[in-house]
């Protein structure tokens, strides 16, 4: 009689669940390797890093969302990817830096994109230059002029972002000049308007995104407001809608 | 070596070679083998490619479209000729970036499981022209006819390169 036999029924459950379990963990053990270095585990999408056709990628994989209906998720998901991809050329052929795509696997939801190699998020930069002794005013105002620009420009071609946040912004020493770029990514939630309301609510979601994460920048997020409402032709529009935004916020009095 | 190998890190039982040619003389003879199947590549016209990356992007499309059963056109080589247009018109792909029979330059493209030393003997053998090493495919780029064909406006940022493979990779979700 061999010791592995469960005569009870609870045991037997127990030990399925077991197996069930370890395949699981095998299959993802398996799957990882050829995927690439996980870089960032999001609640929409997996991130990874690898090389693809000898060049070095980033792969957005927006995994299936079991807590959602099957139809609405490929939808959704799909959708997602359509937007990200569009979005991205479209700021690009507008001198507006994005990652290059080089491939996209509409089938498992994978983007494929340019890594732009030794860059850094514009929040963990304004993080260092908070630790840093000198310059903090100059960097700071320098970077927010920056910034405005770039969503100026980005706001003229009628693209909004829809999750601007300085996690959403990297910085990266430019090839010819020596300058610092500013490059946009994550554009799943970015859609085409040329409604002053979507881009003075694209902009509130960066001002409550930037308030929230860097502590007293008042100021360099005004600079910012001012650095775009000089580059942008469509600007006066857009900060009246902002302004009217920010009075309709949670905790506002609506005494007219 | 002057040809360019890749193995595709998405399928890779495939490799993808690439061998470059000049003053090829029998351009109707590769065309018409082309056509009947007895080269496993596709032809191209080397004045249209900026990069070998840009054949290798094509090329990766076609082997995944192909595995999936979603092929536009109805051949592997055909399907890499077929993604490098920007556009979704599959006979104005041919007349770009398929080979005339004047044509004096050719960029073979070879799909094959690993090292194939027969076969790359075997195009050499075919092509009656002289094999130059694949990198200087961009000696011969046209970059003029590119940027009007892709559209490329002058602000665009990045490199020719980067704003073509960018459509490459877009174009079934542009509007063209």
């Amino acid at each position: 009689m061999h010791l592995n036999i469960c005569h009870y029924k609870g045991k037997e459950q127990e030990s399925q669940k077991g197996i069930k379990n370890r395949s699981m963990a095998l299959q993802m053990s398996m799957e990882l390797p050829q995927k690439g270095e996980l870089v960032k585990q999001g609640a929409e999408a997996r991130i990874y890093r690898r090389t693809f056709l000898g060049k070095p990628t980033i792969v957005k994989e927006r995994f299936p969302k079991l807590y959602r209906h099957p139809i609405l998720d490929e939808k959704l998901t799909h959708r997602r990817t359509v937007q990200e991809v569009r979005s991205i050329l479209r700021c690009r052929k507008a001198g507006i830096l994005a990652p290059v795509v080089y491939f996209v696997d509409y089938a498992s939801h994978c983007i494929f994109l340019e890594d732009i190699v030794g860059s850094i998020t514009v929040r963990d930069h304004i993080a260092a230059i908070h630790l840093a002794r000198e310059n903090r005013e100059a960097h700071l105002g320098q970077l927010a002029q920056k910034m405005g620009q770039i969503l100026a420009r980005m706001h003229d071609e009628d693209v909004v972002h829809g999750d601007l946040t300085t996690s959403n912004m990297l910085l990266k020493s430019s090839a010819e000049s020596g300058e610092i770029d500013l490059v946009l990514i994550d554009f799943g939630l970015s859609y085409i308007s040329a409604l002053p309301e979507d881009k003075g609510v694209d902009m509130y979601v960066l001002e409550k995104a930037f308030l929230s994460t860097h502590p007293n920048t008042e100021a360099m997020f005004e600079k910012l407001l001012k650095s775009y409402a000089a580059s942008s032709k469509k600007s006066l529009a857009v900060i009246k809608k902002l302004d009217e935004v920010r009075l309709r916020g949670r905790k506002r009095s609506m005494v007219g | 070596m002057m040809h360019l190998s890749q193995q595709l890190e998405l399928f890779p039982e495939f490799t993808v070679t690439q061998l470059l040619f000049k003053d090829v003389k029998n351009a109707v003879e590769l065309r018409k083998n082309a056509v009947d199947g007895l080269i496993k590549g596709a032809l191209i016209n080397p004045t249209m490619i900026v990069d070998p990356f840009q054949v290798l992007i094509a090329t990766n499309k076609a082997v995944h479209l192909h595995k999936i059963g979603k092929m536009k056109t109805k051949s592997l080589y055909s399907e890499i000729i077929f993604n490098l247009l920007p556009t979704n018109g599959i006979s104005e792909a041919f007349k770009r970036f398929g080979i005339s029979d004047r044509d004096e330059c050719v960029l073979v493209v070879l799909v094959h499981e690993g090292e194939d030393a027969q076969l790359l003997a075997d195009v050499v053998a075919m092509v009656a022209g002289q094999q130059i090493p694949v990198e200087d495919v961009s000696s011969l780029t046209d970059s003029a006819k590119i940027k009007k064909l892709y559209k490329v406006p002058p602000q665009e940022c990045g490199s020719l390169l980067d704003a073509v493979v960018c459509r490459m990779a877009t174009k079934d979700v542009m509007q063209n």
